[in-house]
């Protein structure tokens, strides 16, 4: 039995470990102590291949609402903002990367962690769960990024 | 004949970044020197209240203008024109921050807009120079000797405006004085003091199709309508600091905010930078452009004491709809997909 799960992005094989939780925006949580240390899942790190520029916009210990901007990312194929995946406190972010983001692309499962989260009340999706919410949007987001390019 | 005559003017930075600074000073020496410019330096013109000397001095101003400020040269533009100070667009060969070389004029995109246009046009030309674009203060100073140059032989003369030679004659007494201490060599003319850091809309003419629906959006009266029925910023002063809501709910992106930090609100060209990149932010948990615009109204409404309406009150009907992309990104557009193999 397989440690990952595998989901198909065309001919890439993004991976979703299964010693861990999820949320719907591509970020993956695993328990440290009393909080989750959080990073991108290989779906989100595929979309936006090298990661140039990471930054973010609160203060570490920040409360901070779902949805809330607490950052942005520039990278290769993309630009974006980055938020809140709950209501909850920010403890710390990945010093690591403030020096340089690569660290995102080698290995956003380990070292290319982001930010130590306090979730309030977070609904957090098992790897499964993730995969099922991946297949269920695959098609809307492949036309989401298509639809930009042909606005 | 003085009708050739052009104007800059400085709009200083609020920051006191020390390149910035210096940038300023070596641009101001520089222009003190030339003949044919007349030179003056006021704080950020942002920060200006009417009656302010330095508007006072950009509205005595009727020849060429050429502004130099550490903003997006649309948001520079719409600026002037929201304190009367119009003219039509000239155009620079400098680039705006953030812009490529490889890219397309901005003039040329911006002819697509079909806003009501400005309320009225002074028969001159104003050139926006953004100074967050160079660090060589040399690239300014040759670009407003050109446009110099150009005013003296291919811009329009302008007719009707300067009837007398005596130009001068129109102008406070007060800047009448500093100009002579500029003859001296004293120094730039810096007209008056920046009190306070402002936070209030600045309407594009250009873009703005008086559909009225940021009047219905802001909850704090900010925006009126003239005699004429056309759409302005009555009330800047009561604009909730940091909160471009309404600059998001605008269906043409023609409200600037020109102290933002994202492009697209600030007045950038076009859509803004990076506007070739896909935006993940939808996937990564933003909320749309219409629930982040309620949001930041809420937590403006929260502070005053007022109950939150979240998406209740104000809010269009129209989904919200992006640009057309130009056509010919589509080649670049279709590359860009192609390697993401998906």
């Amino acid at each position: 039995m397989s440690d990952n799960y595998i989901f198909l992005m065309g001919k890439y094989e993004a991976r979703v470990p299964k010693d861990r939780l999820y949320a719907r925006s591509h970020m993956w949580f695993r328990a440290e102590g009393d909080a989750y240390r959080v990073g991108f899942t290989a779906f989100a790190v595929r979309l936006l291949q090298d990661v140039y520029f990471l930054d973010w916009t609160v203060e570490p210990g920040a409360v901070v609402t779902a949805k809330q901007e607490i950052g942005e990312v520039e990278s290769s194929k993309a630009v974006s903002t980055l938020h809140a995946p709950y209501d909850g406190t920010l403890l710390r972010f990945n010093p690591e990367l403030m020096k340089d983001p690569t660290a995102i692309n080698v290995d956003n499962y380990g070292a290319g962690w982001l930010f130590d989260f306090d979730p309030k009340d977070a609904l957090l999706l098992t790897a499964e769960e993730y995969i099922r919410h991946l297949e269920g949007t695959w098609d809307e987001t492949q036309r989401q990024i298509k639809g930009q390019m042909h606005d | 004949m003085t009708t050739n005559r052009i104007t800059v003017v400085l709009s200083q930075t609020r920051s006191k970044n020390p390149g910035k600074r210096r940038l300023e000073e070596e641009i101001a020496t520089a222009l003190l020197l030339e003949p044919g410019i007349e030179f003056a330096v006021t704080p950020n013109v942002y920060d200006l209240s009417p009656g302010d000397t330095g508007l006072l001095y950009l509205s005595s101003v009727k020849s060429h203008l050429v502004l130099l400020s550490w903003q997006y040269p649309r948001a520079a533009h719409w600026l002037l024109d929201r304190n009367g100070i119009s003219g039509k667009q000239g155009v620079t060969h400098l680039k705006s921050l953030g812009e490529e070389d490889d890219e397309e004029a901005p003039d040329e995109i911006e002819e697509e807009h079909r806003g009501i246009g400005p309320a009225e046009t002074l028969d001159r030309y104003i050139f926006c120079l953004d100074l967050r674009a160079y660090d060589d203060a040399g690239v300014y100073v040759d670009e407003i000797k050109r446009i110099a140059k150009e005013a003296t032989v291919k811009l329009v003369p302008l007719t009707g405006l300067l009837t007398n030679s005596n130009q001068g004659a129109s102008k406070p007494e007060l800047l009448q004085h500093l100009s002579e201490s500029e003859k001296k060599g004293a120094g730039p003319i810096v007209l008056g003091e920046s009190s306070v850091n402002r936070w209030y809309p600045v309407i594009d003419y250009s873009r703005c199709t008086n559909c009225l629906e940021c009047i219905d959006f802001c909850l704090f009266g900010v925006y009126g309508i003239d005699h004429r029925d056309r759409i302005l910023v009555e009330s800047q002063d009561n604009c909730k600091r940091g909160c471009p809501a309404c600059s998001r709910v605008c269906p043409e992106n023609a409200i600037i905010f020109p102290e933002h930090k994202t492009p697209a609100i600030a007045g950038a060209p076009g859509e803004g930078p990076g506007g070739l990149k896909i935006d993940l932010s939808k996937l990564f948990g933003a909320p749309s452009a219409i629930e982040l615009a309620a949001m930041e109204r809420d937590v403006e409404l929260v502070k005053d004491g007022r109950a939150a309406v979240g998406l209740s009150v104000g809010i269009p009907l129209r989904q919200a709809g992006k640009a057309p992309a130009e056509k010919d990104d589509l080649d670049k557009l279709m590359d860009e997909l192609d390697s993401l193999e998906l």
